[in-house]
């Protein structure tokens, strides 16, 4: 799902999403950023297709500025910037134009325009059918809010959602993957909050109205697909950060642990995912890192996690003590990183 | 892992051009007496100077053309004892080559602060093990010797460099150019004999780095000063 950015993300979607929000469950294994998963007979399964190409179908509605042509190209320009990855092995194929909507279980996965009014915050959001034995993701759709304006514009519209960018976000999620919170934001005066500035398509709360930024992936979301779809030679071509946040020596859950690499300025972040604090961040270029540790603070924690109290907040920013090396091919010296009480 | 990079050329064709003018000094000053030695062995240690290795800020994009800064980090390394080992071959009383390979341990420190939540600054570093192997051209400048075996030199070259991250899980590569000149002082000097001379050096050289752990995309210069034991033969 992914929120306009000037007021609070809305919660009443729960219903309409309720097979996505339900798969946004605490893993005990899952790697970096945030992959769907699922529990089954309390094994956590990470939800992904497993059948390529994965065909979509794009809805016939039309929306103010946007013909279904306009919309189907969209479309197949974000599906595209995923294909693109290098150390990923995801591929799409357009099956068509549907009459059939996004949300209904037909065994299609439909991509369209619907007029939810009511839903005031709520750019687009995806949902899923999923194989509950096996996590396999079987159908997939998206929705985008006609209530909203919209453009494809090559340079934006500065008093439209840019739904190139929106499609790659929602994309991100038919995937598989979740939120990312690699993003600075503050509350405004009159509700909501601003975006002071992301570092992944898969933040949850758009950059704003005209801004065609989030067409194109950041390092986060680069490794968060490959990890999950990964190409042969992209787990021995990267590494991985692993270790523990800890608090008076005991783990906590929820924490957003941000690998930096200064050689290329590449933020890719993850999640204490376990009580032990324990979190993993694949894909990591070879190099050094700064490892910063922060509270989940900059979106609504429900945004990332279908159990929110679990997650602890009440922490200040904090930097591990060591530069940390990602190894080719393998994870580095273990990091454990303790942080202080606000 | 950093590919070897290219672009050193205008350096050392500038260092060319140095040693082709100290070569044409006229010899007007006293030469030593020193026997002509073919081949010469040296070990030593010294100073690698710290250098600045760049900074960079962990920019999030923003609505606005600027990003916004998450926070910034500042990185050099630290100067560090070295250990060296060369050989050399004289091809006359003036000119000879060496090729020799330079231990070193330094600290890699990466001072973070500006942080956009307020977090303390902080300096944290990793230790780095470093080879270079390279080769240098040496002008020994008579002229300018002191006393019967005290002698000046003048020298460059260029070489490889070989970077270990903390752990050694991570080899980073580049490349050393230096110049720089020194000293040897013959302790010792003979006409039979397998050994036919020994003596110390020191030498002081400028190292530019080209790749290996950079966080900027330019040469950093390194200072250096090395004191060694000789033997001729």
């Amino acid at each position: 799902m992914r929120t306009a950015p000037w007021r609070a993300p809305w919660k009443a979607l729960r219903t309409a999403l309720l097979a996505c929000l339900a798969v946004a469950v605490l893993s005990q294994d899952a790697h970096a950023y945030l992959h769907f998963t699922t529990t089954v007979r309390g094994e956590a399964r990470v939800l992904k297709w497993q059948r390529a190409p994965v065909r979509w179908f794009a809805g016939d509605r039309a929306a103010a500025g946007v013909s279904a042509s306009d919309f189907q190209a969209a479309m197949a320009r974000a599906f595209a910037t995923w294909e693109a990855v290098p150390g990923a092995s995801v591929a799409f194929q357009f099956g068509g134009v549907t009459g059939a909507q996004p949300f209904d279980e037909d065994g299609i996965s439909v991509l369209g325009f619907q007029d939810h009014p009511e839903m005031e915050r709520v750019l687009g959001a995806t949902g899923f059918l999923i194989d509950t034995l096996t996590g396999e993701i079987v159908e997939s759709d998206i929705f985008f809010n006609s209530a909203f304006l919209w453009s494809t514009a090559a340079q934006g519209d500065a008093t439209r959602f840019d739904l190139e960018s929106v499609a790659v976000h929602e994309i991100g999620h038919f995937i598989g993957l979740g939120h990312s919170a690699i993003g600075e934001t503050e509350m405004r005066p009159e509700g909501g909050r601003r975006v002071l500035g992301s570092a992944a398509v898969m933040f949850p709360i758009a950059l704003g109205r005209g801004i065609t930024r989030d067409r194109e992936l950041q390092p986060d979301d680069i490794a968060g697909v490959s990890d999950l779809y990964p190409e042969p030679g992209f787990r021995a071509g990267t590494g991985v950060a692993g270790g523990r946040v800890t608090r008076n020596g005991s783990g906590i859950v929820g924490a957003h642990v941000v690998a930096f690499n200064p050689a290329t300025g590449a933020l890719i972040a993850g999640f204490t995912l376990n009580n032990d604090g324990e979190f993993q961040i694949a894909g990591l270029a070879p190099g050094a890192y700064v490892i910063r540790v922060e509270p989940l603070d900059d979106a609504d924690v429900d945004s990332f996690f279908s159990r929110p109290a679990a997650i602890d907040v009440g922490f200040l920013v904090t930097f591990h003590n060591r530069l940390f090396v990602a190894p080719a091919g393998g994870a580095g010296e273990r990091v454990t990183v303790a942080v202080r009480p606000k | 892992m950093k590919a070897v990079r290219r672009g050193g050329g205008a350096a050392v064709r500038g260092w060319g051009v140095g040693i082709v003018l100290l070569v044409a000094v006229p010899a007007t000053a006293q030469t030593p007496v020193l026997p002509v030695a073919r081949f010469e062995i040296d070990a030593g240690g010294g100073w690698l100077g710290g250098a600045r290795l760049g900074a960079r800020d962990a920019d999030l994009r923003a609505a606005a053309p600027a990003p916004f800064r998450l926070f910034s980090v500042d990185s050099r390394f630290e100067a560090a004892p070295t250990l060296h080992v060369k050989a050399g071959v004289a091809f006359s009383r003036r000119l000879g080559v060496e090729a020799g390979i330079t231990l070193s341990h330094p600290e890699l420190r990466a001072s973070v602060s500006n942080d956009a939540e307020a977090a303390p600054p902080i300096t944290i570093a990793e230790r780095i093990d470093q080879y270079s192997v390279d080769a240098s051209v040496i002008v020994m400048i008579g002229e300018l010797a002191i006393g019967r075996r005290t002698v000046p030199f003048v020298a460059a070259g260029l070489g490889y460099l070989r970077q270990l991250h903390e752990g050694r899980t991570v080899v980073e590569e580049g490349r050393v150019f230096q110049a720089g000149g020194g000293i040897k002082h013959w302790l010792m000097a003979r006409d039979q004999g397998f050994i036919s001379g020994a003596g110390l050096r020191v030498d002081a050289r400028l190292y530019l780095v080209s790749g290996g752990i950079a966080f900027e995309d330019r040469p950093r210069p390194h200072g250096a000063v090395s004191g060694s034991v000789f033997l001729t033969f």
